[in-house]
């Protein structure tokens, strides 16, 4: 009863009519973002690496990084994704609320992004990683963090793919973000705030400057809307194959 | 006679499939409802939401005077459901099982209603033996007996045939006849034969919709057999 | 037959449906959880293969430090091999425990009963955290005993049971809960694997922090004993917390 006063997300809703105007608008901030980072911004040092190192067959300790204009590219996709999981989460409970699964849909959609994006972060941050500390990996409470959502988010698709009743495997889908949204945030903060007297952790340099600041408000502000424009389309497919298929079995039933 | 069993538009969808299509009918107490339908029909998804293990979409259950919806708890105070899992822990006793739901439903003295039972099952003298040791008939008697631990007034059999022969087929019959007294029964099952001599109302059921309902006396076995091959076949074929 | 009207005696006070009175949550509690330890002190199935997995896992890690030199190195080591002989052997356990469950339709049985979905969920959680204390009162020692020519723990080291207890309470509760969702998948002993290993970093990290900050003692001991531990126990609060929030979603 109560699922007739419920708004659920429709396709050519509002949402619809942003995004040409969001794509635009996404793709032209990256593009300045871009620009800006490597014609506005000064160069940086790169971060402090512990004692001398061999990076690209030079030692250094301390130096001046064009690698570091990765950054503007890597913290607004970060961001991105982060919110992307947020929003599955937000769908995840409205899903356990009503049952209805458009929630579900739209859930699945969010992570979907969020995978997208936390992969893409993987990929920046293993670039910055290689080439100012000159090493593949390292358990830094950022990476250790993405690499854990990045492994709940791939659970979650296989998770999906081995339950075949449609109600339990949204079910447990929701479930399974809820759990992921509050652990990712934990994760971050006991790697942090775990003393690193036993685990030497990399520095990082700390601050930005203002133009610093813009170029990467920009950035993020394009890498958001580009990420909203992802799942408006998405969704948009994914629903109207809904129907399809309903119409179909409707059909089916008819004759 | 008072209404067991009410179902009123009861709907259960989920995306755009509709397992069970605005399901409509009232069983007096004491009635024996058979739901008869194929494969994928609903009949199952109907039996979870009487016994609060699905929730409906839309439309009311009304079970002993209790709405489902709104107090779950309450109703399942009031059932009982023998289904062809029997829902004992093979490596405890028929007994304890049988202690064990005992307590979890409250009942006063436990150890007093659980000898009766078995005894009402005739399996009072394998009671300190573990489940794992019995045969499938014997299970499906202990799992009557954990079915009617609470007393309910409306108990649920989910196929409670399969995987039973034909002599642990007729001591079920038995022993379900000799528990019968004023509860109310609603069985799913798809032996038609089975299904009507119990039976004193029928359900058919056909991609969740009602396809028939009424009592079975209101005509004989073959225009039954004639209605069911007609209204059900005409969608399977 | 007579036994038939012996029993319509018996029954012959009942009022519709309502013989009974609902138990307090506290007997249902502790009825669930005397039903787990009852079937598994019977067959023993459970401890006995958590022992013996457990066992080989440090012959494992024999043959894995067998070229290693000894020396006060290996404490800073040794804190996460305890602690992935633990997350080996758990994962083995609440693998099983789950299945007993669904084996027969028996969860079935149980939501029928009028009784919370957090309480199966509680009972289920403890009967896990006691058969994990179990299977570590004898697998830490024995752990120690294969080890200890390698170096000579600091006077903390017997510190070590309190991340011990903060580890497995965080992992019987998490466990219990995502064995839920597992039990129910295709394939479901790994993809418990691959929920539970993610989702107990957090945990796992701040134990192996806290057990190695006993094992080393001294000023790393007071650095970061405490806070490890702390941050562990408040992971335990709230994933406990939201498992069990969430547990009435999973098992209905």
């Amino acid at each position: 009863m109560t699922d007739k006063k419920l708004k659920l997300p429709e396709v050519g809703q509002w949402p619809d009519k942003l995004v040409v105007p969001a794509l635009i608008a996404g793709a032209v901030l990256s593009t300045v973002g871009f620009l800006m980072a490597f014609f506005y911004v000064a160069p940086v040092g790169g971060a402090a690496v512990n004692g001398a190192e061999l990076i690209g067959d030079v030692m250094v300790s301390q130096k001046m990084l064009l690698s570091q204009k990765i950054f503007y590219f890597h913290m607004p996709v970060a961001i991105t994704s982060f919110l992307a999981l947020g929003f599955g989460c937000y769908y995840a409970v409205r899903f356990l609320m009503t049952k209805n699964q458009r929630f579900d849909t739209c859930s699945r959609i969010c992570l979907e992004i969020a995978l997208l994006f936390v992969v893409l972060t993987m990929i920046t941050g293993e670039m910055w990683t290689r080439f100012e500390w000159g090493v593949w990996w390292s358990w830094e409470p950022r990476l250790t963090t993405y690499l854990i959502l990045m492994l709940i988010v791939i659970a979650y698709f296989v998770l999906r793919s081995s339950v075949d009743e449609p109600e339990r495997r949204a079910t447990f889908a929701a479930v399974v973000a809820i759990i992921a949204t509050i652990d990712v945030p934990i994760c971050f903060m006991i790697t942090r705030l775990i003393p690193s007297s036993i685990h030497p952790v990399v520095l990082r340099e700390g601050g930005m400057s203002p133009e610093m600041g813009l170029c990467v408000g920009l950035c993020a502000l394009g890498m958001l809307l580009v990420g909203f424009v992802l799942y408006r389309t998405r969704f948009n497919q994914v629903r109207l194959t809904q129907r399809v298929e309903a119409l179909k079995e409707t059909v089916d039933d008819e004759r | 006679m008072e209404t067991a069993l009410s179902v009123d538009h009861l709907t259960k969808s989920f995306g755009g499939r509709k397992a069970v299509d605005d399901v409509s009918f009232a069983l007096p107490e004491g009635a024996f409802l058979s739901v008869f339908g194929p494969n994928g029909a609903g009949k199952t998804t109907l039996l979870r939401m009487l016994a609060t293990l699905s929730r409906p979409t839309e439309g009311t259950i009304t079970l002993a005077g209790i709405d489902v919806k709104e107090e779950p708890e309450r109703v399942r105070e009031a059932i009982g459901l023998i289904s062809h899992n029997p829902m004992l822990y093979p490596d405890l006793t028929a007994e304890e099982n049988l202690l064990l739901y005992a307590k979890l439903y409250g009942v006063s003295d436990p150890q007093k209603r659980v000898i009766e039972l078995l005894d009402a099952v005739g399996l009072k003298h394998r009671r300190l033996d573990r489940v794992r040791t019995f045969s499938r008939g014997m299970t499906q008697r202990v799992s009557i007996a954990r079915a009617l631990v609470n007393d309910p007034s409306v108990v649920l059999l989910d196929e409670p045939y399969s995987g039973l022969d034909p002599h642990a087929m007729h001591i079920f019959d038995e022993l379900i006849a000799s528990v019968r007294e004023d509860r109310t029964f609603v069985m799913v099952s798809h032996d038609l034969d089975k299904g009507l001599a119990l039976a004193s109302h029928v359900l058919v059921l056909a991609r969740g919709r009602v396809v028939h309902f009424g009592e079975k006396d209101q005509m004989s076995p073959d225009e039954f057999a004639d209605l069911y091959r007609t209204t059900v076949g005409m969608g399977v074929s | 037959m007579e036994r038939e009207s012996e029993y319509r005696a018996a029954d012959r006070g009942r009022m519709s449906g309502s013989c009974c009175k609902a138990p307090s949550t506290w007997t249902q509690y502790k009825t669930l959880l005397a039903k787990d330890l009852k079937a598994e002190f019977r067959t023993k199935d459970m401890i006995v293969s958590m022992g013996i997995y457990a066992f080989l896992v440090i012959v494992v890690f024999g043959v894995a430090l067998s070229f290693a030199r000894p020396g006060s190195e290996f404490l800073e080591v040794s804190g996460g091999l305890l602690w992935a002989l633990v997350v080996f052997t758990s994962l083995l356990g609440l693998n099983r425990s789950f299945s007993k469950e669904t084996e027969n339709g028996c969860l079935e049985g149980l939501l029928l009963a009028p009784l919370d979905r957090g309480v199966i969920f509680l009972a289920k959680a403890t009967s896990n955290l006691v058969f994990l204390a179990l299977v570590e009162v004898i697998a830490v020692p024995l752990y120690w005993v294969f080890f200890s020519s390698f170096a000579a723990p600091a006077d903390t080291g017997w510190l070590l049971v309190v991340p011990l207890v903060v580890g497995s309470i965080g992992i019987a509760g998490i466990g219990t809960m995502l064995s839920t969702i597992t039990a129910a998948t295709r394939g479901k002993d790994v993809m418990l694997a691959l929920l539970f290993v993610p989702v107990i970093f957090p945990l796992l990290y701040a134990c192996v922090s806290a057990t190695t900050c006993a094992l080393v003692g001294g000023d790393v001991f007071a650095d970061g004993f405490f806070t490890s531990l702390a941050l562990g126990a408040g992971y335990d609060v709230i994933m406990i917390l939201a498992s069990w929030v969430l547990y009435d979603f999973v098992v209905n």
